[in-house]
């Protein structure tokens, strides 16, 4: 599947994601999309945009074993330290098999503030569009996917990494769903696939 | 009396000696044979001896690879980005290209292999059947060479911050030895690995390096050092570290020198990982009996002068070439540039016409920098031709460009200022009996195409006097030493250098100006002292020369000429008991110091003797 900027068209978003979540079914027959749901690290069912009712939504996908994104980790705190109290901030971790200690051990070990949800299901993964570790999704107040790609163009592929981004993604993302301007076009991430974790 | 003080000013860059080596694995990958078709690409059977062998010697616990890929389930769980980095040839990291003289441990996957592991991922990362398996490889943990004789850990830890742009890091690890060893190994450990781009040892005799910690024992940043060396005594073993080395002995005959005093300074490139770590990295010392019999040296080609590189310029090209003196045999080589390097390339022109590709890097990537050791060593004839041609992209299509938007970039040591180097560890042919050292003809040729690419360079003219200097060319080491005060008029060891060589050849009146110039710039100055002594001495201006020797003598305790000389100098004004003192403290530190024991025998004998 090819990515699409999506930010004008909630309609096709909402047909994309649910061809995708198809395509899943068929990879996993024995799963039904109903049940797909991401976790909290106490192990109950999380909904992120539940508590987030007229609040912009940002999930940032990494993996405790991507070197990309974690060293992306003193950046995704600060940027989440920067809107927490206006948009609701989630870590992902995508992983089947991480446990929630492993992950809390992570979360410790990187200095990460933010909540973060298990998504073993890739229940938040497919409503996201994100294909590696780390990209992040920023969904408008309305709850319509408004961005999905890299957080910034710091890689420009494996080990072809700036001295510093010239490029903001998530920023600019964040705020063009505080302010209602244009958001940045969705552009892919370098790092790990999360399509290895299945 | 001996003149003293050629203190040779090299700058040593990555000069590390090391052996980029893979591990050579049980499982060569030259067993592949392509697969039928319509068979499936499997895990066990075609994947896991490139595994083996090319991933699991950086990807396992404790190593430099973030991940381990030791096993299927390590391997399925990384398919797709294993089949990416792969194509990209990302990894397994190695830069240069496919050419006609191998290096040895090449890490380079063939078209072919890569070709495999995309049908594996393609065809959905199969297992296999588990006889198809290779027996898993066996690794060393922890010090590949086994126990070191002496271990020296870094004093201070260093914590990289968890974010920020990569960090240049030195240790300065002080040796323990009491007098001068052989090693035939120095293996080391970097620490935590996977924060540590590339690790490399400088031999630092005069403990120079020392002057530039912020405070005492704690390491000190930067990318590129100048470490001074006294004497004609070039280091020219590359002692090189990067993730993937396997440490290796020096090769039979040139085991490495260490000095009593030497610091060996580990140069560290290290890349922040999203938490702070401590970097506490260790020296692994492996003492050898057997003194060196073999002696090569590092040759470096450069051209630093000619970096003046316009912002958006894509293609800026820097050359430089050197014409060989004798015959050599080429052990290893290493490229370098910083992050604007491109299309490195040297080539060598032999006598008969023919040419050599010594090595091509198409994507140069400071990350990856390496040195690289030739499988075989290469003869390379008497008036081969050996040239260098680098060029940089000063764009903004450059990813690695330090500056957005592009700036003018100039030769220097930060990592945002542009090098042009080239160095080559040369083994020359001597016939057997050879009294001279071929590394010395080498070493002045090098310095006289310096010369020519840079007329105005001090260290040149320096470098280039001095080694006239120690094989006694007089004449003209006076030239060039003149031409360096003249260059820099203040500094202390030109103008010892210059009052050394006069004071050689005979000129003490001329001498004693630059010797007294050498000291009032630097009032500390051993060299100066000791040589302004033994000028002042040779005309009978006895008791000044004992004035600058009691100078050298504090400066150098340890030093038996000072201490001779002082003994002689009281000797000649009377003072005996005094005299005999010095005398004796030269044999402490030297036995066989013949003059201090003929001196020290006439005044037992008669004392009278030595008053007339």
């Amino acid at each position: 599947m090819h990515r699409l900027s999506l930010n004008s068209q909630p309609l096709l978003s909402f047909l994309l994601s649910l061809m995708a979540a198809t395509i899943l079914l068929v990879a996993l027959p024995t799963l039904s999309a109903a049940q797909k749901t991401a976790l909290h690290l106490d192990g109950t069912p999380a909904d992120p945009f539940l508590a987030a009712s007229g609040k912009p939504v940002v999930l940032i996908f990494v993996r405790t074993d991507c070197p990309i994104s974690n060293r992306y980790a003193p950046l995704i705190q600060r940027i989440s330290s920067e809107y927490g109290a206006k948009a609701a901030l989630w870590l992902v971790y995508p992983s089947r098999t991480d446990s929630a200690e492993k992950i809390r051990q992570h979360e410790l070990d990187y200095g990460y503030k933010l909540p973060a949800l298990r998504d073993p299901q890739h229940a938040l993964v497919t409503q996201a569009q994100v294909q590696v570790t780390p990209e992040a999704a920023v969904f408008d107040a309305n709850h319509h996917l408004l961005y999905h790609g890299r957080i910034d163009d710091l890689y420009q592929d494996f080990g072809r990494a700036r001295p510093a981004p010239t490029t903001h993604e998530l920023n600019d993302a964040i705020q063009a769903a505080l302010s209602g301007k244009m958001p940045p076009p969705s552009t892919p991430g370098v790092g790990c696939y999360i399509a290895d974790l299945e | 009396m001996i003149p003293s003080g050629r203190t040779i000013v090299t700058c040593l860059l990555g000069l590390s000696s090391a052996t980029v080596a893979a591990y050579a694995g049980h499982h060569g990958a030259n067993m592949w044979s392509p697969m039928p078709a319509a068979q499936p690409v499997t895990f066990n059977r075609d994947i896991a001896p490139l595994a083996f062998r090319y991933c699991a010697p950086c990807h396992r616990p404790g190593e430099a690879g973030p991940f381990p890929l030791l096993t299927y389930a390590h391997a399925k769980a990384r398919a797709r980005q294993i089949a990416a980095v792969t194509s990209k040839r990302f990894m397994p990291p190695w830069l240069p290209e496919a050419q006609e003289l191998r290096f040895a441990d090449e890490l380079r996957l063939s078209d072919e292999q890569i070709a495999l592991i995309q049908r594996w991922v393609e065809q959905g990362a199969v297992e296999g059947v588990p006889t198809d398996l290779p027996p898993a490889p066996q690794f060393v943990p922890g010090w590949q060479l086994g126990r070191p004789d002496e271990i020296l850990e870094a004093e201070k830890p260093y914590t990289l911050p968890a974010s920020g742009s990569d960090i240049y890091w030195n240790f300065i690890f002080r040796t323990p030895v009491d007098r001068t060893r052989w090693l035939k190994a120095i293996e080391i450990r970097p620490g935590d690995k996977p924060v540590v781009h590339h690790a490399n040892i400088l031999v630092d005799r005069n403990q120079s390096a020392r002057r530039l910690e912020p405070e005492p024992r704690g390491g000190f940043p930067g990318m590129e050092l100048k470490i001074e060396s006294e004497t004609f005594d070039p280091d020219s073993h590359f002692l090189f570290w990067k993730p993937g080395t396997v440490s290796r002995p020096e090769p039979e005959g040139m085991s490495l020198r260490l000095d009593k005093d030497t610091d060996l300074v580990l140069n560290m490139h290290l890349q922040p990982s999203g938490k702070p770590e401590k970097i506490q990295p260790s020296l692994g010392l492996y003492f050898t009996d057997k003194a060196a019999t073999l002696f090569p040296l590092l040759l470096q080609l450069e051209n630093d002068r000619r970096l003046d590189i316009p912002p958006g310029e894509k293609r800026f090209v820097v050359t430089d070439e050197f014409t060989l003196p004798v015959d050599v045999d080429l052990l290893g080589i290493y490229p370098h540039t910083h992050y604007l390097g491109k299309d490195l390339q040297a080539l060598a022109s032999l006598p008969d016409g023919s040419a050599k590709t010594l090595i091509h890097i198409t994507q140069w990537d400071l990350n990856w920098q390496a040195v690289y050791r030739y499988a075989n060593p290469v003869f390379l004839p008497k008036g081969t031709t050996i040239s260098m041609r680098y060029v940089y992209d000063n764009s903004s299509d450059n990813p690695a460009n330090p500056n957005d938007p592009p700036r003018r970039v100039v030769a220097g040591n930060r990592s945002s200022d542009e090098m042009a180097h080239l160095w080559l560890q040369v083994l020359p042919h001597a016939p057997p009996d050879t009294a001279f050292d071929l590394r010395m003809l080498l070493q002045e040729a090098m310095a006289r195409h310096n010369l020519e690419k840079n007329p105005a360079d001090f260290e040149a003219h320096y470098n280039l006097a001095a080694m006239l200097q120690t094989r006694g060319a007089q004449d003209e080491a006076i030239k060039h030493f003149e031409l360096a005060v003249r260059l820099r008029p203040q500094d202390a060891t030109a103008n010892n250098g210059l009052g050394a060589s006069l004071l050689a050849a005979g000129r003490i009146g001329e001498a004693m100006p630059y010797l007294y110039a050498a000291l009032r710039a630097q009032p500390d100055n051993f060299d100066a002292h000791y040589n302004l002594a033994n000028a002042l001495a040779s005309q009978d201006r006895f008791f000044e020369a004992i004035e600058h020797y009691r100078a050298a003598v504090r400066l150098h305790p340890e030093d038996a000429n000072a201490e001779a000389n002082l003994g002689s100098a009281l000797a000649e004004t009377g003072k005996l008991p005094e005299a005999k003192l010095h005398f004796q403290r030269a044999l402490r530190i030297d036995p066989n110091h013949k003059l201090a024991r003929e001196n020290l025998e006439r005044i037992s004998r008669d004392p009278k003797d030595l008053q007339q």
